[in-house]
């Protein structure tokens, strides 16, 4: 298990791979239901909410996750909401606040990720979101550090690679974009190498760029 | 490249005189069929065999110490228990040998933690008397241009392939299979647990090699993950690597918390550096050797246009079908011949329909002699669609329409066919109940540099694995 001082907030690591030129969708973090309100003034609605504490794993199952908020009233509902239900399913988690970010446009889920081999060192991942990841398995990897080839033929490498392409009316996605996010996510996960697993889960790709939505890092 | 590993490995590969420890005049031990397997292979330098008693074997005085060995000593062969060996280093410090071969088991493989210790002291030793070591654990060096065979083994013909083995047992069956289907080697090792000259290095020496075009490795595990994935980076660059990698790694089964650490088994790591690296990923022994084969014969090659020739001599039907199924499904493809093959394939074989589509039958030809069937298959071979020839040949069949002088005549006629044209020709021969003619048949095509499968499937996949290398090189 890993203890929580080793798993970074959302809001932690996305700053690390922002300053690492990592394209995130930032997030900031509101200690009171005021500053989450003047937050999402300044970002711009529509707005997600979550639960920004090390020790809540699994954010949405637990009702720290609010979608689309597209107003004040909604975004000052939603964070008295998300703590009451938090204090339910961890009473015992330190919490930091609620991390405030701008709901990201829809895009093609993928998942980019790094984790240890114990004879290889650093290993990325790279696969579609969700259901292609967890049940299917659909993921290529390759050994740190990855070259613009590497990340070129890692995502074709996937059978889901047509998706990305375009898929019954739906936009490409920049492949191009993916290429240089697994690029300087490998550089990164090199130049720090006290970091012992990373998810960018999901990014959303988008014709013209890809972001990353939600990040965790885990430290050794 | 790696240039200074051809001075540094001459004494493994073509040492001057081998001592061979553990020898008897009275006993069989396996030091003394070593002695035995050097002198029928004819090993042209000295052999010294070392044994706890004086005595003779094959014609050789055995020593009782390996210093008391009058001459120099460049490789020693150690087949004696594991309690022996560090007093063994320091005989071979002091008769200044440049590298140690052992035989000997029991150590890190058996048992990790005193096994390991023994281990480290042994390398403690080597580095301090400027020794290198093979093994332990291991049947060590193989090159048939220098007459060292493996111990029991049949030395085989020199040739092109160089291999490494992290397992003596599939080292000695790549010999074997290389023997039966003329691969010939160059030279190979096997190096057991490789406390020193591990797989790295051996694929430095074998990139650096001139003899050597293509490497074939079998490995179980590393003890250095990265300085391998970069060996292998730098000489899949100038050379073919193909690797069959083996068992799984205790290593990697570390508690993860992330999507990509419970995703990442050692299985899919490994053929992720393969691929990265450039190498060719082989699942089996059969499918290592058989691309081994297709690079022996083919070198650097690309084009995966087949036409398939069926009818040779069941009539086509089903097995066509099933060999059409097995190129596609492994990577090629079957483009239809252009329209003047057709056209002129009609007029030889006088039917229209079927025959003329990829798989080609053309067991019509058994009705207008072996002429017809050769016209047949050359204007196939020559079709501008087309850049590799399959034929599928069934002994069973063609026998008791062509009798055994007609059967001889048609393979001579591929070889004919496979000189003059510069596309590949391979013969597929399935097994069946005429196993001893199919067998001379096989042997007379590989002796002529035919490369020779007994499925489609298997030569469907060799090919794809010699295109996957042309257009990775390709690709920069």
């Amino acid at each position: 298990m890993v203890k929580s001082q080793n798993l970074l907030t959302e809001v932690e690591s996305k700053a690390l791979l922002k300053k690492a030129g990592i394209p995130v969708v930032e997030a900031e973090v509101a200690r009171s239901k005021k500053e989450a309100i003047d937050i999402s003034h300044e970002m711009g609605f529509p707005i997600v909410l979550k639960i920004s504490s090390a020790d809540v794993v699994h954010k949405s199952d637990s009702g720290g996750v609010k979608l689309g908020l597209a107003n004040a009233t909604q975004v000052g509902k939603a964070y008295s909401e998300i703590l009451s239900s938090i204090k339910q399913a961890y009473p015992k988690a330190h919490i930091d606040g609620v991390s405030v970010q701008p709901m990201a446009a829809p895009g093609v889920e993928v998942i980019v990720g790094m984790s240890k081999d114990a004879q290889f060192g650093p290993v990325l991942m790279f696969g579609l979101g969700g259901i292609l990841v967890e049940v299917l398995k659909d993921v290529s990897f390759r050994i740190v550090p990855v070259t613009a080839r590497d990340a070129k033929e890692m995502i074709r490498e996937i059978k889901g690679y047509p998706v990305l392409e375009g898929y019954r009316g739906q936009k490409p996605a920049s492949i191009s974009a993916l290429e240089k996010l697994i690029v300087k996510v490998s550089q990164f996960v090199e130049k720090n190498p006290q970091i012992r697993e990373l998810d960018l889960n999901p990014i959303f790709a988008y014709p013209d760029k890809a972001v990353a939505v939600d990040a965790r890092i885990i430290l050794e | 490249m790696f240039e200074e590993k051809i001075k540094e490995f001459e004494p493994i590969f073509y040492p001057e005189s081998i001592a061979v420890i553990g020898a008897s005049a009275t006993s069989i031990k396996a030091g003394s069929v070593w002695v035995w397997s050097l002198k029928s292979a004819g090993f042209p330098g000295s052999i010294y065999p070392v044994g706890s008693k004086s005595g003779r074997i094959a014609d050789l005085e055995i020593f009782t110490n390996l210093r008391l060995i009058p001459g120099e000593v460049d490789y020693v062969i150690v087949a004696t228990p594991r309690q022996s060996v560090l007093k063994l280093l320091d005989d071979c410090a002091a008769k200044n040998v440049k590298a140690v071969q052992f035989f000997t088991a029991g150590f890190s493989e058996m048992d990790a933690r005193q096994g390991h210790k023994l281990e480290e002291r042994m390398l403690e030793k080597a580095r301090r008397g400027n020794i290198r070591i093979i093994g332990p654990n291991c049947i060590g060096v193989y090159c048939p241009e220098h007459k060292i065979p493996f111990p029991m083994g049949t030395l085989g013909e020199t040739g092109s392939v160089g291999f490494l083995s992290q397992s003596g047992g599939i080292a000695a069956k790549l010999v074997t299979i290389g023997l039966a289907r003329h691969i010939n080697y160059s030279k190979g090792v096997s190096f057991g647990n490789g406390i020193d000259l591990g797989a790295s290095d051996f694929l430095q020496y074998l990139a650096a090699d001139p003899k050597t075009k293509t490497i074939g490795a079998y490995l179980e595990g590393t003890r250095d993950g990265a300085r391998l994935f970069n060996t292998m980076k730098e000489v899949a660059r100038v050379k073919p690597l193909v690797i069959w990698k083996g068992g799984r790694t205790e290593a990697g089964a570390q508690a993860a918390t992330s999507h990509t650490g419970s995703l990442a088994s050692s299985a899919a790591i490994w053929s992720a550096m393969l691929r990265q690296a450039g190498a060719i990923e082989v699942h089996s022994l059969e499918e290592l050797t058989d691309t081994l084969l297709i690079f022996q014969q083919l070198r650097h090659w690309k084009g995966s246009y087949a036409a398939i020739i069926g009818g040779l001599a069941d009539g086509g039907g089903g097995n066509s079908v099933a060999a059409g199924d097995a190129c596609m499904e492994n990577g090629l493809k079957v483009p239809s011949l252009s329209l003047g093959t057709k056209q002129k394939l009609g007029e030889l074989l006088g039917e229209v329909g079927s025959i003329l589509c990829n798989p080609v039958d053309v067991s019509q030809a058994q009705f207008r002699g072996l002429e017809t069937l050769f016209q047949s298959i050359d204007l196939i071979a020559r079709d501008t669609n087309i850049d590799i020839i399959l034929i599928q040949e069934d002994i069973d069949i063609l026998l008791p329409i062509y009798a055994w002088k007609g059967v001889e005549e048609i393979n001579d006629f591929f070889i004919k066919l496979a000189g003059r044209q510069n596309k590949p020709i391979i013969v597929v021969l399935p097994h069946g109940s005429a196993e001893s003619e199919r067998m001379q048949i096989e042997q007379k095509l590989l002796a002529a540099s035919v490369p020779v499968f007994c499925s489609m499937e298997r030569a469907a996949k060799a090919i794809y694995n010699i295109n996957q290398y042309s257009c990775w090189q390709e690709a920069g």
